[in-house]
Order: C-alpha cells, then structure tokens, then sequence
C-alpha cells in the first residue's frame, strides 16, 4: 500500500519534471514500470506471434521450390511440419500476447484513475468550484478511456504492424531484391493515402459521433419532458425538430459513406495492380531464368502481409492525436496543488468542547487583492452548546462563514479557533470528524438508506441507524418504504423529496455525534407534516452542541440562543430574538415585514 | 421468422436500389473470385514458357480489378445511401410513435429502457439491414464462389481444404455470443464507474464534511476492480477465439501444401492451379468470419426488432375521433360529472365519484393530504389521462369528443418540479408560441417575477438553460414555467404546487401579478401555505380520492375538521428572512 503510494508520488514527481511530449511519454512508461516483467513477456509474444505469422509465405515458396518442383515428398512433407509449427505458435503467442497487452493495459489505467481520483480528493472545495463537474469528471472516464486505447490499440497495433512491415520487407527482399524493390514503390502511396483517409474520415467520424449524441440528448430530454410535452400540445414541433438532427445526422453520415466507397476500394485495386505487377514482372524474369515461380507465389502470398499492416498504421496516427490530447488533460489535472492541507506540524484535535472564536477574520474569494470581501472583521466568541443563527440577504455572507468553520477555506485575514487551537494548526481529519454538516439539498449517495444514515460512521450498528433515524423523526417514512432501511436511494435508487432527503441528512449528521454542527436551512416548502418533522428533529440534532445554522424559518431563529444579522459581510445585529425586536433595528423591520405578509 | 421479415419491410421503399446494391456486390465479388484463378492460369503460362500469354492473363487480372473497382464504388455508395435512409425512417417512425402514444405508457416504462430501444436496438437493427445483409449475401456468395471454382479445379483437394470453413462460420458465432455480453458488461460497469466519480465529484462537499475521503477512495478502487476483471474477462474471450480462427484456415493451407504438393508431383495438378487453390484458401479467410459474426448479428437485429415492434406495434390508447371539432369558445368553466379514475397497474383507485361544477373566472385551492388525488385531479383536464368512469367537461364539451390540440392549447400546467428544455430563457418561455416577440415574452417573464433574475444570467433571455446549459435553482425554474405557461395565454390556468420553492415574498409578489392576469380566467391552485389557500373563492378538500368538503376559507374552518388541522398546522411560519431570490447561493454552493 505505502509501496504503492510512493510509485505514485514518484510518478507525479517526474511528470512534473519534464515537459512537453517527452514528459507524456515518459509519464506513460512510468505507469507501465511496475509491471515491466509483463511488459518484457508482452513484447517477446509479439514478437514471436509476428514471426510465426510471417512464416506461412516462405515456406509455401521452399514447399514449391526445394520440394514439389524436385519431386522431393520428404522435404515437402518436413516444410508443411514447419508450417503447422508456426500455426500453432502463432495461436499460442498471439493468445499470450493479447492477454498480456490486455492486462498491463487496464492495470496501468486501473492505476491512474485510482491516482486521479485520490488527486482529487485533495484538492480543496475552491477547486470544485471553479471547475465545472461535467469536465471533472470526463478527465476519470473519457480522457483515461482515450488513453486506453492508446495503450492497448495503439501500442500493440504499432508494435505487432511494424514488426510486420519490416519482416515482409526483408523477405520479400531476400526472395527477390529486384521484384521487392518493385513491390515496396506501392508502398509510399499506400501509406499516405491510408493517412490520408483517417485525417479526413476522423473528422467526419467526429461529426457523426457529435451529431448523435446530440440526437441522444434530445431524445433523452424530450422523453423525460413528455409531460410538459403533451400538456402544451407540442408534440409535432418536436417530431419535426427530431426529424431535422436526424437528417442532419444522415448528412454528415454522407461524408463517411462517400469516403469509405472511395478508398476501400481503391486499396483492393492496389493489392490487384500489385500482383499484376509481380506476375508480369516476376513472371518474365522466372521465363528467363532469373527467379524461380516459387518466388513469384510467396510475393502473392505474402501480399495480405504487406497490405494490413500499412493500413493498420496508418490508422494510428489518429488514436495517438486523442490519446496526446488525453493525457495533457490528465497530467494539467494531476498539476493542480491542493490549496489547504494540513501544516507539517498540524496536531490531532483533541475532542471538541464547542469554543468557537473569530478573531478580526476577513476573507474574500480569489487571490486577487481587488476583489469583494465576502466576510469583513468579524469578531466574536460563541460558548459551547450555543445555537447560532445567521440571518440575512442572500450575499451577506452566511454561506461563507459556515465554509469558513468547516475550513474549506481558509480566511484572508485573521484566525479562526475551536477551544483555542487555530484551524490551520490541525488536521483537517480531527477537525472534520467532529463536526456535523448538512447542507441544504441534502445530498444523497447511491446506496442503502442504512449506509447514507451511518455515511459518516461506517462501523455503526443498525440499532445506532434506527436510533438515529427516531430521533430526527425520519423512522417512519423509511419504514414505510418497500425494503426498510435497505432501499436503495440517490440517483440510482428511489427518489425521496426534498424533506424526506433533510431528514435523512439530519440523521446522517446525528450519527456522526458530531461536537459542531453547520446547518444550512433549506428553503423549499414541504407539506405540513413533515415540516413539524423537521423542526423537531432540527431540535434533537442541535441540543447540546454548538450549532451554526444559516437560518430561514422563524420557528428556527426564535429558539436560537443567538441571532447574528449579517449584511455585506458585516455584522451588523447580534443578541436574541426578543432583544433584537426590542432594539427595532434591521432585524426587527425584517420581522415587521414578514408579519404583515403573512396577515395578508 | 416473422419479426426477420417485418424487418426486411423496412428495405421495401427503397427495393430498387436494394437489388441493385446486390447485383453490384455479385458483380464485385465474381471478380474478386476471378483474380485468384486468372494468377494461377498466369503462373502455368510460365511454366509453359509463352510470354504473351502471361502478358495477356495479368492483363485480364488488372481488367479484373478494374471492374471490381468501378462494381465496389457504386455498391458502396448505393448501399450506404440505403443503410442511412433506412436509419432516418427507423428513427423518426419510433420517435413519432412514442409522441402518439398515452402519457400512462411512459408512466409505466423507464426512460433508460425506452431510450435503449432507440438507440442500441435501433442501432443493431439499422447495422443489419443496412450493412450485415450485404456482408451476408457478399460472403455467402464468395465462399459459395471459391468452393465452386475450387471443386472445378480439383474435387478430392477442394473438399479436403474446405473442411475447416464450417467450423470457423461456427466459432466465429460464437465467438460473437460469448464476447458480446462481455463486452456489453464492461461498458455498463464503466457506466457504473462513471455515476461513482459523479456522485464523488458531486457530493464532494459531504466527502469532506464528514471527513471520509478513505472509504470513498476505497469504494472507488473497488469500482475500478470490478471494471479491471470484466476487462480481463472480454480479453480472455478475445484471447481465446482470435487466435483460434485464425489458426483453423492454416489447417486447410497445410493440407494444400500436403495433398497438392503432392498432386503437382504426381502431375494430377498445376503449378497454378496449386497456387490458385492457396489463393482461394486465403480469400476465403475475411468472408469466413464474417459470415460468423453477421449471423450472429441478425440474431441480435431479430431481437432487437421484437423490441422494437413492441412499441411500434402499440396502439395509442388515447384517441380522438376523427374530425373532432375544437374546444367550443367559453371562459372557462369546469364541470366533473361522477369522475373515477385508477391509473394502470394501480388498483386502489386515485379518484372515486368526484362532481364538481366551477364556475368560469374562479380561483379553486385543492387541499389535501399527499396521496388524496389533487394532481390526478387537474391531470384530466388537459386529458393527461382519461377518466376510467364519469366524465370531464370544459365549457360543456366533454373532453374526449373534442381536439386534442385545441384542449390543450387553452390549458397551462404549472408543477412543483418544472422541466425545463435545453434552450434558451427565451425558447422555454415560448415554448406554446414559438412565435412571441420578446417583448411578450419579457412581459410574461416580469408577472412571473422572474425578469429579474433573466437579467442577471450571462445572456439575459438566451441564456441556455436545461441539462447541457446553466442549472437554474427550483425556485427560478418554478417562474421561467410560470412565465411560460401565462405566455401561452390558457383559458385555465393550474398551477400545482408551482411557488413550493419560490420565497415567500417573491411568491407574494407573483400572486399580485397573476390576480391581474388570470383576471377572468379559471386557475386551479394547490398549496400548502394557508396564505395562498385563503386566497382562493372556492376550496375543495380532497380526502383519499374523494371530495370532502368544499366552500370558501370561513365556511370551512367552521365545517370541515381536516381543513382546520391543515390550517392549524400550515402557519406561514416559514422562510421569512429570505427577502431575495436565494438562487446565486444554491447555484453557487
């Protein structure tokens, strides 16, 4: 495991010393290093499959030459022996070889997602932010799936086609220097052409590709819209607009037919002028004595050698322009530095009292010294136990302060303390451990209802999970669903709404007991009952703890021992609820507003 | 047998060109079978010492591939411009299929199976009528070709190499059946591995909240495994079978070199022929195997044609008679005449005996528990679904007897979860009247209280929204619908549950708005804040599918024992500090 890791660390080590295409290849080899005995096995098969796969064409010329012309059955009889070796070899080697190309393959890709995944893990939530998720993620799967057929395709193909060209090349030259010469003019041609093709038909392949996926997306969104759909009465508008990506699709499908019927068979011509060639030529020369009519057989033989691999190679060139672009994209990832992590001399938390003090914190998002400051000076020292509310507009900063406790960021200015020790003198583990989040879409992760409840606490028993689950009050409904507490949920499971997904969280953040706990309030209407659920359970979840909770309800703030009002990153009110309307200040014209509202 | 033919109808617009694509391929391939036996009649006439005649045999062999050349082009093109046709048809007859048919069809159906319909059976389908038939006929015709040739030349030697062919057809079937699923299962568990670095990626802030980075890397890891071994498990497949069918045509080429070398001595066969007979052997090895994967792939186009006819096959439950006049002019009143409804597949039933007259211009609030049929309700006026007994008038037309268009055109549904297309602010705001100035549209948008925030987005009203452009929060999706179904200018107006997250102060300003607008017109309106409920005329509660007690907000506190639970219990006490929009925020975080 420790081994492992510091192959990986070395890896990115030396990916950050070198630059450019060198340093892509050489990030390739280091993933493949672990592995170098496979690696070595892997070239020997190929290199013996291709040997064995050359074999046939001279041997069929010692069969015509040496036995059948001289009438010898016991020299024939040997060559065919030969031959059924090689056959069998070539099957062997080339079972070994496939597998083995297979396996160092997805291992080594195996290994880079395991890498680029445990990378991203540690990049900070500022990261997250500013990187939409869709290309995060497409950087895990499309990118190392591009990189996988470079490796497996690519590679093998480059190896086992080369190794292929270059033997026909030197036995056709060993046959007969004058008709290989001959034979090898058709060869520029073939492979510019070849190259030529992928260039052109690779864009147009690329439009296909986009155009159905566009196709796709617009089925998949029309299907799951079809409410919306059929209560307007559009569906003729989207049958027409179907119609229209489908014919753009078959338009740009044209491209590829016309280029497909152009070149393959135009390389079938080749390969026909070709063997006339040789028999015209060969066979003149085997007239006057010059070569023999085995020799003009094994070229015939031995064109279909010739021909694949030019083709294959010349497809290359494409699957190694995307795998190029892949790992740039991987290795521009694997570059980014995590913004917070622990001090060197960081110390394990001990076990949370609930003193939390900001100290003359500032912060704004961004490095830029012109930008806004989302929170300003604040100053302030909350007992342990107290429950806090923030309440303000949106962009006064609420959301901020809470990330701030969690220390996904870390402030501009000033510090911030639990029980006295600094955020950035702890790890972020024994901080984190002992505090209690949720935010407000409770997000859910695929899995059993049990294991979303006990996410914070793996090792926690059912009767812990039940527990929980009543005291936030969210036993019922998950009672009531088909399988209990083993239903499965998130985006692979059933959907649960918006209260029954809170009181989940609030049970996901009880379990974890945790010594702090950040609430952000959601905003969405629920019906009547569950909304008495989730005022209660909130009170179960917040009693005896320090508790900061971005607040939306008047029934939440009313019970907080401490309103903070919170307007351009200040604070501009602070005390409880009777005492801020006594004040008649910001919070009290809030409270006016919303009481005339409601009579309304 | 008959799903095989039916598919085979999907060629019949274009039979003419399907033909000739055959002839062409004939064509071709009697050509491709001539240059192997024309280079062995070129050898012998080496070995006879007449020069011309060598001249003359690879002259025919060029003229050969000449032909083959020009029969290959056309085929080419002519097959290629059939397989897309075909494609296009396939497609646009499901896609209109499916928007014919009933809402309760798809109420039964999960997108993910109707879209595999669409695209992977589709695709094995069009691969096969388009491609595979050809390569069928192609193959079939070589081998069949060659075999003839062969016997020609030499009966004992043709029947001795020949042998392994069936046997490669049969493991190169096999072969497909074997890797297909294995395939197949990769790719699904790649998919798996995707939602897993979707969810971390997603869920990333609850990672670290809770401090478990470990276990997610853990699961992920094991993601990967599982991936790894399926890999490992295609390959092996692969590794099997590749070299095996490769291996089993040598067989026939060593009995060649065997058997006819021995012929040649024995002066039973010609130096040509002999090597006519290897060249045939070679030719065969590509329509050999092809042949095997092709008849595997119309297994899978048969089935997969089943599925498809499955739903082509279905007739559309919901119908209109033919010639239906349009909704009659009214303002909107909405009569249910002992209305019963039990959606498919359920047999509790979601509406029992329901009669209600609203008068037209009225504001209804339904009030009920989940579950009590308040949105099964207002979904059979737009006739989402149709009443199992009893009936649905509007302006006193029933329904089912008029324009389905027409019905619907007059009706505008707002949910609490509103979809919206990926199009811009714009589009989806016209989305009944593709043809509103912006000005209209700009219009609707402010009533809705939701100008505002369009504003703000990067491109104001073109803003792309939906699932490939920039998320909205519920709440202002809830207003670019509301704004979409007031554009539409319905003569109904439902809007269920439609400001559920939209603050409580902007939903205030939303109602002033459409009290002006909805002026005259009927608007169904379910809500859980008694606020909106009180603003109603006419309240009807539902209990269990049934009516059970209707009257205005006094009259019902004083009659109705679950109407003053629900009033009881639904203070507005909530959401009063958010006086903005808090959509940066949820977008944001």
């Amino acid at each position: 495991m420790t081994d492992r890791n510091e192959r990986l660390n070395e890896l990115r080590r030396r990916l950050k010393a070198t630059s450019g295409r060198g340093r892509k290849l050489r990030g390739l080899a280091q993933l493949l290093s672990p592995y170098r005995w496979r690696v070595l096995a892997m070239f020997m098969s190929l290199v013996i499959a291709t040997a064995a796969a050359l074999a046939p064409a001279p041997l069929a010329k010692l069969a015509i030459d040496n036995g059948i012309k001289h009438h010898d059955v016991a020299t024939l009889d040997w060559v065919v022996a030969a031959f059924m070796v090689s056959a069998i070899a070539y099957a062997v080697f080339s079972y070994l070889q496939t597998y083995l190309v297979g396996w160092v393959g997805q291992r080594a890709l195996q290994d880079l997602r395991v890498e680029l995944f445990s990378h991203l893990q540690q990049l900070s939530i500022g990261f997250y932010s500013r990187n939409r998720a869709g290309v995060i993620i497409s950087r895990l799967t499309n990118d190392v799936e591009a990189l996988d057929q470079l490796v497996e395709d690519g590679l093998a193909t480059l190896i086992q086609s080369g190794l292929m060209l270059i033997g026909v090349v030197v036995i056709l030259f060993f046959l007969d220097p004058r008709l290989a010469l001959l034979t090898f003019i058709w060869l520029p041609i073939l492979a510019i052409g070849g190259f030529l093709f992928r260039l052109a038909s690779a864009d147009a392949y690329r439009l296909t590709r986009e155009q159905i996926a566009t196709i796709t997306g617009y089925l998949q969104e029309t299907l799951s819209g079809i409410r919306v759909v059929r209560a307007f009465g559009q569906e003729r508008k989207h049958i027409a607009k179907f119609a229209e990506l489908n014919e753009d699709n078959r338009r740009a499908n044209m491209t590829t037919v016309n280029l497909n019927a152009a070149y393959f068979p135009a390389v079938e011509l080749v390969s026909a002028l070709v063997t006339v060639e040789i028999l015209l030529f060969g066979g003149i020369a085997a007239l006057d004595g010059h070569t023999s009519t085995g020799v003009v057989f094994a070229f015939i033989a031995a064109l279909n050698n010739f021909f694949d691999p030019i083709q294959q190679l010349s497809q290359l060139y494409t699957t190694y322009q995307s795998g190029m672009a892949a790992l740039d994209k991987i290795f521009g990832l694997l570059d980014e530095q995590p913004e917070l992590f622990d001090a060197p001399d960081a110390i394990e938390l001990p076990r949370i009292k609930g003193e939390l003090r900001f100290d003359g914190v500032s912060f704004r998002y961004g490095k830029d010294d012109d930008g806004a400051w989302a929170l300003r000076d604040l100053d302030f020292v909350v007992p342990p136990g107290q429950t806090v509310a923030l309440v303000g507009e949106t962009g006064a900063g609420k959301s901020t302060f809470a990330k701030l406790v969690a220390r996904f960021y870390d402030p501009t200015e000033g510090s911030i303390q639990i029980d006295g020790h600094d955020l950035r003198s702890i790890t972020a583990h024994s901080l984190r451990s002992q505090m209690g989040i949720v935010p407000q879409e409770g997000f859910l992760f695929s899995g059993t209802v049990r294991e979303n409840i006990a996410f914070g606490r793996p090792d926690a028993t059912d009767e812990e999970v039940h527990a929980a689950a009543r005291a936030v009050g969210a036993d019922r409904f998950i009672e009531a669903l088909d399988e209990g507490y083993d239903t499965q949920v998130g985006e692979r499971g059933v959907q649960l709404s918006a209260g029954q997904r809170q009181l989940l969280a609030f049970a996901r953040a009880l379990i974890a007991d945790p010594r702090i706990l950040l609430l952000d309030e959601a905003t969405s209407n629920v019906d009547v009952h569950t909304e008495s659920l989730i005022e209660q359970g909130m009170r179960r979840l917040v009693a005896g703890r320090t508790a900061i909770i971005i607040a939306h309800r008047l029934s939440t703030i009313r019970h907080a021992g401490r309103i903070v009002v919170l307007e351009h990153g200040r604070v501009v009110e602070q005390g409880t609820h009777d005492e801020l309307l006594a004040r008649e200040g910001y919070y009290w014209r809030l409270y006016r507003d919303w009481a005339e509202q409601a009579a309304a | 047998m008959s799903t095989f033919r039916r598919l085979l109808g999907f060629l019949r617009p274009y039979r003419k060109d399907v033909v000739w694509s055959f002839a062409l391929a004939a064509g071709a391939m009697v050509m491709t079978v001539l240059i192997p036996y024309l280079t062995g009649v070129a050898i012998d006439s080496i070995r006879d010492g007449t020069r011309h005649r060598l001249i003359f045999w690879t002259i025919l062999i060029a003229v050969a591939g000449l032909g083959r050349l020009v029969l290959s082009v056309l085929r080419r093109l002519i097959a290629g411009r059939v397989s897309l046709a075909v494609e296009v048809d396939l497609r646009n007859g499901l896609y209109g299929q499916l928007q014919r048919l009933e809402l309760s069809f798809f109420d039964r159906q999960q997108t993910g199976q109707l879209m595999s319909r669409a695209t992977v059976d589709l695709q094995s389908v069009r691969f096969f009528l388009g491609y595979g038939l050809i390569f069928i006929a192609q193959s079939i015709l070589t081998i069949l070709l060659a075999a003839i040739a062969m016997f020609a030349l030499q009966p004992l030697l043709a029947a001795l190499s020949l042998a392994p062919v069936p046997f490669v057809i049969l493991i190169a079937r096999q072969y497909g059946h074997k890797s297909r699923p294995a395939v197949q299962e990769a790719q699904q568990r790649i998919a798996e591995l995707t939602a897993d670095a979707e969810e971390n990626v997603s869920g990333v802030r609850v990672v670290k909240a809770f401090a478990q980075e470990g276990r997610q890397l853990g699961r992920f890891r094991h993601s990967v495994q599982r991936v790894f071994d399926q890999q490992m498990y295609a390959t092996k497949i692969q590794a099997f079978y590749g070299p095996l069918i490769s291996f089993l045509p040598n067989l026939g080429l060593a009995v060649i070199l065997l058997v006819g070398g021995r012929q040649v001595i024995d002066g039973t066969l010609t130096l040509g022929q002999f090597t006519a007979f290897y060249a045939y052997l070679l030719m065969l090895i590509s329509p050999m195997r092809t042949l095997g994967y092709m008849l595997g792939a119309a297994q899978r186009a048969t089935a997969s044609g089943a599925r498809i006819f499955q739903i082509l096959d279905r007739e559309p439950r919901m119908t209109t008679p033919p010639g239906a006049p349009p909704l009659p002019e009214g303002r909107g009143r909405v009569t249910l005449e002992s209305v019963d409804l039990t959606f498919d597949g359920n047999t509790r039933p979601a509406l029992t005996g329901i009669d209600l007259d609203i008068a037209p211009g009225t504001t209804v609030a339904l009030v009920g528990a989940m579950g009590s049929g308040k949105t099964a309700l207002v979904s059979l006026l737009p006739r989402l679904y149709d009443v199992t007994g009893g009936s649905v008038l509007i302006d006193g037309a029933d329904v089912r007897s008029v324009d389905l268009g027409s019905l619907r055109h007059e009706i505008a549904i707002v949910n609490d979860d509103p979809f919206l297309f990926s199009a811009s602010v714009h589009d989806n705001i016209a989305y009944a009247r593709p043809d509103a100035t912006r000005d209209e549209v700009e219009q609707a948008a402010r009533a809705a209280q939701a100008d505002g925030f369009i504003q703000r987005l990067p491109q104001g009203y073109d803003t792309l929204v939906g699932e490939r452009g920039l998320t909205l929060s519920g709440g202002q999706r809830q207003r670019v619908s509301i704004a979409r179904a007031l554009l539409a200018q319905p003569r109904i107006l439902i809007l269920d549950d439609a400001t559920s997250s939209v603050d409580a102060s902007t939903e205030q300003e939303i109602k002033a708005a459409l009290r002006e607008v909805m002026e005259g017109r009927t608007t169904f309106v379910i809500a859980h804040r008694l606020s909106t409920i009180a603003l109603a005329e006419e309240i009807v509660v539902l209990e269990d599918g049934r009516v059970a007690a209707r009257g205005n907000h006094n009259e019902l506190v004083e009659r109705s024992d679950l109407y003053r639970e629900i009033v009881e219990k639904g203070m507005p006490d909530q959401v009063f500090m958010t006086r903005k929009p808090l959509e940066a925020e949820v977008a944001g975080l």
